[in-house]
């Protein structure tokens, strides 16, 4: 039983996978699609001065509209340019209260290429910012988008038609026009109503969001990061990198970009800080950028943010970043097949390093090893010792559980069916439903449980949080690894026992890695991080209203876009957590006189 | 007009007289005609139609004059009654381009009526569809009956017919292939089928390298028969080849045109075997606001009035000299607002991912009055779409069809068929959408480059148009552009095409048996030759060397030195 009762599968696997950081365990990154050619042709982007003027024409023009897209402006330009330019009209019912709605419209102009018939289809996207935006603005892209649009009206190499499009309410903007270019409600009924398209053009191929935030780059960030842990192919990433190194524009991933050091340790160091950066972006499964959103549609795409501050020293003008864009492009544009070479699922240390598939679900899936197997010996175990077991009651416990779950997940819907306030109603309802389901264990007394009962409800949630944990992997790994270092510790000694203060501190463990705990410890160290000259009750509150806040935005992005967060937490982790729970706090005789084994 | 005339216009071919020409002598005419587009391109359209006084009957096709021989030969050997062959890069943009001369699906398209006398149609529609894929250097090998329809509405004759009291469209084959590719060695063919072939007359301005540089281009084979006399007792052969460009200004580099930069050359002369050369440049866009000025003097002014239209059109007869029409635009220069014809379509799919999706037709009436029309869809088997599916609303409302005509597909073997007859309301936006599954296909199915994905072809949209408004199509009793003037008629034909969709059927892994192969190769080769040595070969312990290193080097030294002494 040695090896079986051993937990230390998840250590394994935890060491496993924060190695694959080092250099030594990862592989440089290359191109798997040969038709892309990056870099292959001498760039002739020169519109660079209409950049300019564009620029300072936008400037103007926004003035006279503090929060609303200037439409009539950039259809003007489009035409102007030669493109077939069209609105797009959307409106969101909120999720969150019934009686709010908001109106949006985007803008897009298609360049139709000579080359072929419509069938198929790039993006140039920049997300516009009113001057009243919190976030800084994206002007000086849609100056270069409307250049590069003037730019490749004239060239007659284009095999696909190129759409340029500008959107309203950051992300709304985005999701509403792909669900409306794509025919298709990807969110709940009813809550965005995505309108209709009047121009297309054929199968979208890949996608480029432009967030510049100056006239002079210092630095681009390349961003990757999509909705429910989706990233683009790793050969559009290796792109975009090349064609900056090309134009000799300064890149970063996270912000930093490939250090050598002579210490393997603070090698490794360097990168594993990158990669949790990464992991912890792509662990949310919210988009860090408007290309989140295309990836659902089978859209390659990723952002490029550039920054006025950059590490380098230089800083790039409109003349390089068009090139940059337009190198991208007409690499994108030699593409025979759509992109399906290279990798999808896969984790960067830094920019020119890549982690595959391959190499981290052995971890994930050491970690989930250990569950099963501790599962596997638990079951050996019980065998042996002919304990009681009412299989029937703890089946019903176990559907008990996931019914709550389902509750939770419904909670919302539910809520706004009755038409009242979700949001309010939400940050008390939700709570009190879940601090309710913790009293189940004493509630349940009058079951009588036995410890045979206990141990294969624990049989249970063991192997459900095994499977669940690679299932999660396969889709964000960032997610799983989180999920599984996180729990799986725990899990493995979770034990019903009669022993007080092992039960009480069981307990206040498992209370700790509540979904809800996990998300409260997260979001503190995030305002810790932001705000850390405040004291502590101010910083307290603060933390919990980022809590409320982060579970309603939880809610909203699943009724929206479609982000499964908050059904998969909902759906397995709250119910397996209040199968733990039931372990570790049901009371139960023991029928047997011989006292099991216990195991470290 | 009332449905049932429509379709009977587009059921019975019009026994129309011929006015091209009554004499017994085989002509040739060569035309081009030149339209600035409202939108910031120009419209290039070749013209060329040779009329072959013969007697279909009596005559094997073998001795013509102008005619070409390789077109007689198929025609004959195919009993074909008519062809329509097209092959085109790039989309027409209805919206803002207005009508072409010749309606064209992107890619390759051809439709043929066989004689009635046939008795294998499939057969003589496979041979024939293999004889021009040599004649044009297209893919039209590819046209089986697994692409083929012979839809019920959209494709009537549209020369005359002797048997149309039993017309029947188990005569007749429509295919189309959207993923054909069309360059230069369609054109080359082409231009050998003419008389003078490229060396003479308009078709010399057929200059490869400057044609394909354009947003569209399109080349067409028609070969139907027409009435040789006004009382139409004898039938004659008749062939329109026409090849139509769209240049657009922004990728010309400027707005100036003229022969040389739109073709690379001006003209030397015309083709002296044809009858009627002439050059007509639309002077419409330039009446309404941006004067041009037309470089050298047109010969003549024609001002055309037809269905509603006025339009003036500068005439050039081609002199024996070089003739390099131009145009040259004032500086200040105004942007026009496009206005859409009348009609208009679009074609996309929608949904994500590769379970289900669907096939949305969009047909834009801005006409004051409802319009009817007929849409035809030959959609590949490896679609199979769902007809309780089939939605068409207008408006919000939902609209029944007039007439609906399907057929389902067969995997491998027939495409899926849908017909339908509408009455579009006025000034409305109309979708017909119908819904479809991705199928798995065999493993040797998919073509190369198999990610690239496949075709869906465009869907016809038939409609006779009450105006002629931004219409330049030819009238069915003309087979040239000079036919086109003044030809008011009780209705204009179009057959808009809409764009071909591109879909991604789940692909497998191509590269993956190759990695098996070179993986189990390895293993194979790794495994096999300790195997081997291990089974054939017999291990002996070898003696062991008892001599000690000192002893060694001596022996060496000694042998060394004895061979020294014997060589020396």
């Amino acid at each position: 039983m040695g090896l079986l009762t051993d937990p230390s599968g998840d250590q394994r696997g935890i060491i496993w996978f924060a190695s694959l950081a080092s250099p030594l365990f990862n592989a440089s990154t290359y191109f798997s699609e040969n038709a892309l050619l990056p870099g292959l042709v001498k760039s002739t982007f020169k519109e660079d001065r209409f950049a300019l003027q564009y620029f300072q024409e936008l400037q103007d023009e926004t003035q006279k509209h503090e929060s609303s897209i200037p439409y009539s402006w950039l259809l003007a330009k489009f035409r102007q340019i030669g493109l077939d330019s069209y609105t797009h009209d959307f409106t969101l019912h909120s999720p969150l209260n019934p009686n709010d709605t908001y109106y949006g419209k985007n803008v897009y102009g298609i360049l139709r290429a000579p080359r072929a018939s419509s069938t198929e289809a790039l993006v140039l996207s920049v997300p516009y910012r009113p001057p009243k935006s919190i976030y800084p603005s994206t002007l000086p892209s849609i100056a270069i988008q409307l250049a590069f649009a003037k730019f490749a009206a004239k060239e007659k190499y284009w095999a696909k038609d190129i759409i340029f499009l500008i959107t309203d309410h950051e992300q709304l903007g985005i999701q509403a026009w792909l669900e409306a270019y794509h025919g298709v409600t990807c969110g709940n009924e009813g809550t965005l109503n995505h309108g209709t398209l009047k121009g297309r053009a054929g199968a979208i191929q890949a996608a480029i969001n432009l967030e510049l935030h100056s006239v002079k780059i210092g630095q681009i960030d390349i961003k990757i990061e999509g909705l429910n842990g989706q990233l683009p192919n790793l050969d559009l990433f290796n792109l975009a990198g090349k064609i900056c190194i090309k134009e000799g524009v300064f890149h970063t991933f996270k912000g930093k970009t490939p250090k050598y050091f002579r210490d393997p340790y603070k090698e490794w160091l360097y990168s594993f800080k990158n990669m949790l950066n990464m992991v912890s972006t792509q662990a949310t499964g919210v988009p860090n950028g408007n290309h989140g959103l295309f990836l659902r549609f089978g859209i390659q795409a990723l952002t490029l943010e550039g920054f006025e501050q950059g590490k380098a020293g230089s800083r790039s003008g409109f003349l390089s970043i068009g090139r940059v864009i337009e190198g991208i492009f007409r690499s994108i544009n030699n593409l025979l097949e759509r992109f399906h070479q290279s990798f999808f699922f896969y984790i960067l240390p830094s920019h020119d390093r890549y982690i595959s598939i391959g190499l981290y679900m052995p971890a994930v899936c050491m970690i989930a090893a250990a569950l099963i197997i501790k599962a596997c010996a638990k079951w050996c175990k019980m065998q042996e010792n002919h304990t009681e077991i009412r299989y029937i009651k703890v089946v019903i416990q176990f559907i008990v559980m996931h019914c709550i779950g389902a509750t939770v997940m419904v909670f919302p819907e539910l809520v706004k069916a009755l038409n009242s306030d979700v949001s309010s109603t939400v940050s008390y309802g939700l709570p009190s439903v879940l601090v309710g389901s913790l009293l189940i264990p004493f509630l349940l007394k009058s079951v009588n449980h036995s410890e045979g009962s206990l141990n294969l409800l624990c049989i249970f949630g063991l192997l459900e949080l095994g499977t669940a944990l690679i299932c999660l992997s396969m889709n964000n790994i960032s997610l799983g690894i989180f999920c599984g270092t996180i729990s799986v510790p725990f899990a493995l000694i979770a034990e019903p026992t009669k022993n007080r203060i092992f039960k009480i501190v069981q307990a206040l463990f498992w209370c700790l890695i509540h979904p809800l705990s996990i998300l409260f410890f997260v979001v503190s160290i995030n305002t810790f991080l932001m705000f850390h000259q405040e004291n502590i009750t101010e910083f307290v509150f603060r933390a919990l209203d980022a809590t409320k806040q982060a579970v309603i935005y939880s809610i909203a992005d699943s009724m929206i876009y479609g982000n499964w967060l908050y059904t998969v937490v909902s759906t397995i982790f709250i119910p397996n957590w209040l199968c733990f729970w039931n372990v570790i706090c049901s009371d139960f005789k023991r029928h047997n006189v011989n006292v099991a084994k216990k195991n470290n | 007009m009332t449905l049932h005339q429509t379709l009977i216009y587009l059921l019975i071919a019009h026994l129309q007289f011929q006015s091209i020409s009554t004499s017994d002598e085989d002509t040739f005419s060569e035309e081009l005609l030149l339209k600035p587009l409202f939108s910031e391109q120009l419209y290039a359209h070749f013209q060329f139609a040779t009329h072959w006084n013969i007697e279909p009957k009596n005559e094997n096709y073998q001795h013509s004059h102008l005619f070409p021989r390789a077109v007689g030969e198929i025609v004959g050997r195919y009993n074909v009654q008519e062809l329509h062959i097209s092959l085109t890069g790039g989309l027409w943009r209805y919206e803002t381009w207005g009508y072409p001369v010749i309606d064209a699906a992107p890619g390759a398209e051809v439709w043929a009526w066989f004689k009635p006398s046939t008795t294998n149609v499939d057969k003589n529609w496979k041979l024939l569809a293999n004889s021009l894929s040599g004649l044009l250097c297209a893919s039209f090998n590819f046209v089986d009956i697994s692409n083929t329809v012979s839809p019920d509405f959209s494709f009537r004759p549209r020369g005359v017919v002797d048997w149309s009291n039993n017309l029947n469209n188990t005569f007749l084959r429509y295919a189309t292939l959207p993923r054909e590719i069309v360059c230069t060695e369609n054109l080359t063919p082409l231009k050998k089928l003419l008389p003078c072939g490229s060396k003479a007359g308009i078709a010399s301005l057929l200059n490869s390298g400057h044609i394909h540089n354009t947003k569209y281009h399109s080349t067409g084979l028609h070969l139907r028969h027409v009435c040789s006399s006004e009382s139409c007792d004898s039938v004659a052969l008749e062939l329109q080849l026409s090849v139509s460009l769209v240049y657009d200004y922004a990728i010309l580099g400027t707005r100036n045109w003229s022969f040389k930069k739109l073709f690379g050359h001006g003209l030397n002369g015309k083709c002296p075997l044809a009858t009627k050369s002439n050059i007509y440049v639309d002077l419409s866009s330039s009446k309404t606001l941006n004067n041009f000025e037309l470089s050298p003097e047109p010969d003549q002014i024609i001002t055309s009035i037809r269905g509603g239209q006025v339009s003036d059109y500068a005439l050039f007869n081609i002199p024996s000299k070089f003739l390099n029409v131009g145009v040259k635009y004032p500086e200040d220069f105004t942007l026009t607002v496009n206005i859409p014809p009348p009609i208009h379509a679009n074609q996309y799919l929608t949904g994500y991912g590769q379970e289900r999706g669907g096939i949305v037709t969009e047909i834009y009436n801005n006409h004051w009055s409802s319009l009817e029309i007929v849409i035809l869809q030959n959609i590949a088997w490896y679609v199979p779409v769902y007809l309780h599916t089939l939605t068409i609303t207008s408006g919000g409302q939902k609209l029944e069809p007039k007439i609906l005509k399907y057929s389902p597909g067969k995997q491998r073997e027939k495409p899926y068929y849908i017909e339908i007859a509408l009455k579009l309301p006025a000034r409305s936006i109309t979708t017909v959408s119908i819904d479809f599954d991705y199928v798995f296909l065999k493993w040797q199915e998919y073509p190369p480059d198999a990610n690239h994905g496949f075709y869906i072809g465009s869907a016809v949209v038939s409609a006779y148009l009450p105006l002629a408004k931004n219409y330049t199509g030819l009238p069915q009793d003309s087979a040239t552009i000079f036919g086109s003037f003044n030809a008011s008629r009780s209705g204009y034909l179009v057959q808009i095409r809409t764009e071909n969709m591109v879909i991604t059927l789940p692909t497998p892994d191509f590269s993956m048996p190759y990695n098996v192969i070179c993986l189990a190769c390895t293993v194979v080769a790794l495994a096999f030759g300790p195997l081997h040595n291990i089974t054939t070969k017999r291990l002996t312990p070898k003696k062991k060397n008892e001599e000690k290193l000192m002893q060694k080097v001596k022996k060496k030294l000694v042998n060394f030195l004895k061979k020294k002494t014997k060589t020396e």
